[in-house]
């Protein structure tokens, strides 16, 4: 048994192999990879250390599957981008080499290292924290995964076109899925809207047909007004408390559904698809189930009182109340009309409640700014400029926009239909933002005037006399703070729900067996809440496929040797039935000792800061191993 | 391994952080690319409680000059977990007065896993008090 490495005195009885990955620049411009890779291949513990441009790519991850099959090494430690992102991608390479995925520990020297740190000191850092993860992956040892029953059952939250597509979609892979929409009907936000851009599809027929499938799918169950009330367990074993209750509903301007005799699976307009379904008791009921996926959409930007005049002159609207009032006022005209008034001149300003600048616009209730573009509304507007301009060619449009975001295929095409339709254009700059008063000082009978600067026209202060002003309203979040709160959801600075990944893994959240679907996530357009739904439904159908999770082995384990029954675990533990203290023959003697039941441990450790003995520890996070990366963290010879 | 650290002058900070809370914040920090000084050392850790109280002062022994517990605060996962901590760490600060040892250098904080601003306050605090403290000097070693 030659020891090939001759350079040092291999004194570790493992072999460890380090990995580096360049990132493509991301680290490589930062840290000397190549100065890391000879500062660690001294290390004792140290059998191969090799480095790539991207040890997420095939070849990376094949080159530890080579040295594991080869018997180079035993233990392998990835250094590249934070665990969150790539812990399982190599994980499953070692499994995939036929060995025990928990031989390894990832070093994060991409979003702890290169993008925070510069020249030498982040060499530096980047080597000590690779030393660190080779010293606690020289103590790593093999653990078996606990297996649990998963029932193949996903439940949806939120019947909007995402919730319905994804739980359709689901069914259609023989997976029963409980659809759970907390207002009286199915199709959320598209529901209001009535032809949709850029294809002129009606929303009506999208909502009635999608809606329609999943009512009839036997493997659906769907319960309207209904809200999660409670939450428990993890990926193949959640627990939801459901309360289903009778609509919060003002009886003076929407009538029950149902009791207009609307028959089970019937669209209305401006409400959705009515299922038959409305409790007169509130009721309460669980789901168990393996894979949740959040479908809770949006809701619309309200404007604040006074904000472009909204609140203040009643010919101030919005986009969506102009949407229905079109669909509910279908009359030909040359001038179309708005609240029994013929409308002669309008303005639709852009952007509004979106792209918010800090220092330029006042910070909404709550303190917050929305800085993002809603994406859906550039089109939206053209849409409806077009439908205006074709069905009432007496009507005149000035749309007042930043910029003109039509990013989709067959949307650039509206805006230059919209040109042609002789909408007229007038561009702000972000920090002067059109100004709607009083048409005083001017002829004609307008009730309103748009002041702007515009840069179209190289700055010329243009004013349009206006019967109408629609603010073109952008999307929010869907308040779910209870939800947030309950399932320990990410929100990202933007408050929609926060991926693991927006590139790699983009509808999944670092809870395992909880998915995004549509606009809950940011604003979408239907399409692509559509991709997004059916993106997860197949994430939820390949995790509940095996009929069994396997949830990672980090619980408590006893060292009987050590242990010396003094309970105090059992006293400090903080899942009831976790830890015992039982009755066991040790030498031949009676003893009492601490016992785990690994499927109640939460593996939180608290027991391991209590045990006099250091008898108990957390598996695959010991307190040996914490001590003997802060000894690397101290250790002169490792940047030496 | 020796107990001195090299490098002396620049007096090396660990950092706790939670697997589900504060990790993710110093990810989320890297996102931003907001620098922050290179002498901090993040340990991810299920929940701080793990650690028993001799863990703190031998740190401190080994020549580490402030340790951030940067933990979920009320956002903890387990249930409990805080509290158990919190009262651990009142021991851990007698034991540092008996050993001489300012209590500054250590700290119990909450960052959450967008908590940029708090995590870099956190840390540039930390690290003037361990250039004003210069290496930890224990009474009994
Ligand atoms: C003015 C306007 C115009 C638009 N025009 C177009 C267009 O022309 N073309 C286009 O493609 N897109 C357009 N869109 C975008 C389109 O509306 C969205 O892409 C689509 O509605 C998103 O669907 P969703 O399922 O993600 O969300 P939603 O439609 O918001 O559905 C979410 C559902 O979840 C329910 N829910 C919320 N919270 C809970 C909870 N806690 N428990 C249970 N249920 C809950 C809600 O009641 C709702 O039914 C427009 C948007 C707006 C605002
Ligand atoms: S889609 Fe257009 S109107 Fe909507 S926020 Fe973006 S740029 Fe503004
Ligand atoms: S790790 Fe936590 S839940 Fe598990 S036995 Fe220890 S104290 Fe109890």
């Amino acid at each position: 048994m030659a020891d090939e490495n001759k350079d040092k005195a291999i004194t570790s009885k493992r072999k460890v192999g380090v990995y580096i990955c360049y990132c493509g620049g991301n680290i490589s411009d930062h840290v000397d990879v190549e100065k890391v890779r000879e500062r660690i291949e001294k290390l004792p513990e140290v059998a191969a250390v090799r480095t790539n441009m991207f040890m997420c790519s095939d070849p990376g991850q094949e080159m530890i599957m080579e040295d594991l099959k080869s018997g180079a090494i035993d233990r392998v430690v990835v250094a590249s981008c934070a665990p969150s992102l790539h812990e399982t991608t190599f994980r499953g390479a070692i499994s995939r080499a036929g060995r025990n995925p928990y031989i390894y520990e990832h070093a994060n020297i991409r979003e702890q290292v290169s993008w925070v740190h510069h020249g030498d000191k982040a060499t530096d850092k980047a080597t000590r924290l690779v030393s660190m993860a080779t010293a606690k992956a020289e103590q790593l040892n093999p653990l078996e995964p606990i297996r649990v029953e998963a029932g193949k059952h996903v439940t949806v939250i939120g019947g909007g076109i995402a919730g319905l597509r994804a739980a359709k979609d689901l069914a259609d892979r023989g997976i029963k899925v409980v659809l759970l929409e907390k207002s009286p009907f199915l199709g959320g936000q598209l529901a209001s809207l009535d032809q949709i851009a850029p294809t002129g599809d009606k929303a009506a027929d999208l909502v009635s047909d999608l809606a329609g499938q999943v009512l009839n799918d036997d493997s659906i169950t769907v319960h309207t007004c209904s809200e999660v009330e409670s939450f428990e367990g993890y990926v193949g074993n959640f627990r939801l408390g459901v309360k289903k209750q009778p609509p919060e509903m003002d009886p003076e301007k929407i009538k029950p559904p149902g009791a207009a005799g609307e028959a089970a699976g019937e669209f209305i307009p401006f409400a959705g698809v009515y299922n038959g379904d409305m409790p007169s008791v509130p009721a309460e009921f669980t789901v168990e189930t393996g894979v949740i996926i959040l479908a809770t959409g949006f809701k619309s930007y309200m404007p604040s009182k006074g904000e472009y005049g909204f609140g203040e002159y009643e010919q101030v609207t919005t986009l969506p109340e102009l949407i229905r009032s079109m669909a509910e006022n279908k009359a030909a005209g040359n001038l179309m009309e708005f609240n029994g008034r013929k409308i002669r001149s309008m303005a639709m300003i852009h952007c509004v409640g979106s792209r918010q600048i800090p220092g330029i616009h006042p910070e909404n209730e709550g303190g917050y700014l929305n800085e993002y573009c809603s994406r859906t509304c550039c089109s939206a507007t053209l849409n409806v400029s077009n439908i205006i301009r074709t069905s009432h060619p007496g009507t005149r449009i000035f749309e007042f926009y930043r910029d003109i975001r039509t990013y989709g295929r067959g949307q650039e095409e509206l805006y230059e239909e919209a040109a042609r339709n002789q909408v007229v254009f007038l561009r702000f700059e972000d920090d002067a933002s059109p100004e709607v008063v009083r048409n005083i000082s001017h002829s004609g009978d307008f009730p309103l005037m748009v002041k702007v600067k515009d840069t179209l026209t190289f700055g010329e202060d243009v004013g349009a006399p206006v019967d109408l002003v629609v603010l073109v309203t952008g999307v929010e979040p869907n308040t779910i703070s209870d939800l947030v709160e309950m399932m320990k959801l990410p929100v990202g600075t933007d408050r929609f729900l926060l991926e693991v990944h927006p590139k790699l893994r983009p509808v999944e959240l670092p809870i395992s067996g909880i998915l995004l679907a549509g606009t809950c996530q940011a604003p979408m357009d239907v399409g692509e809440a559509c991709n997004a739904a059916g993106a997860a439904a197949v994430k939820a159908a390949a995790l509940l496929g095996r009929g069994y999770v396997e949830l990672d082995p980090f619980v408590a384990l006893v060292d009987l040797e050590k242990c010396g029954g003094t309970g105090e675990c059992v006293n400090a533990c903080l899942s009831d039935g976790a830890l015992n203290m039982v009755d066991m023959e040790v030498d031949g003697q009676t003893v009492r000792r601490a016992q785990v039941t690994p499927a109640l441990c939460l593996g939180c450790g608290v027991c391991v800061g209590v045990c006099p003995e250091n008898a108990i520890e957390v598996a695959g996070w010991t307190l040996k191993q914490y001590e003997a990366m802060v000894d690397r963290i101290v250790a002169e010879e490792v940047t030496a | 391994m020796t107990s001195l650290a090299d490098n002396q002058s620049e007096g090396k900070i660990l950092i706790l952080a939670t697997e589900t809370c504060a990790y993710p914040g110093a990810d989320s920090v890297g996102q931003a690319h907001s620098s922050y000084p290179a002498n901090t050392f993040i340990l991810r850790v299920r929940a701080p409680a793990l650690f028993p109280e001799h863990f703190y002062l031998d740190c401190f022994n080994k020549g580490i000059s402030g340790i951030i517990i940067m933990s979920c605060g009320e956002e903890c996962p387990y249930d409990g977990a805080y509290k158990a901590m919190a009262t651990r760490l009142d021991r851990v600060y007698v034991m540092m007065r008996q050993q001489e040892l300012d209590i500054r250098r250590l700290r119990l904080t909450a960052i959450c896993t967008v908590c940029n601003r708090a995590f870099l306050n956190e840390v540039n605090q930390m690290n003037k008090v361990v250039q004003e403290l210069g290496p930890p000097q224990m009474a009994q070693s």
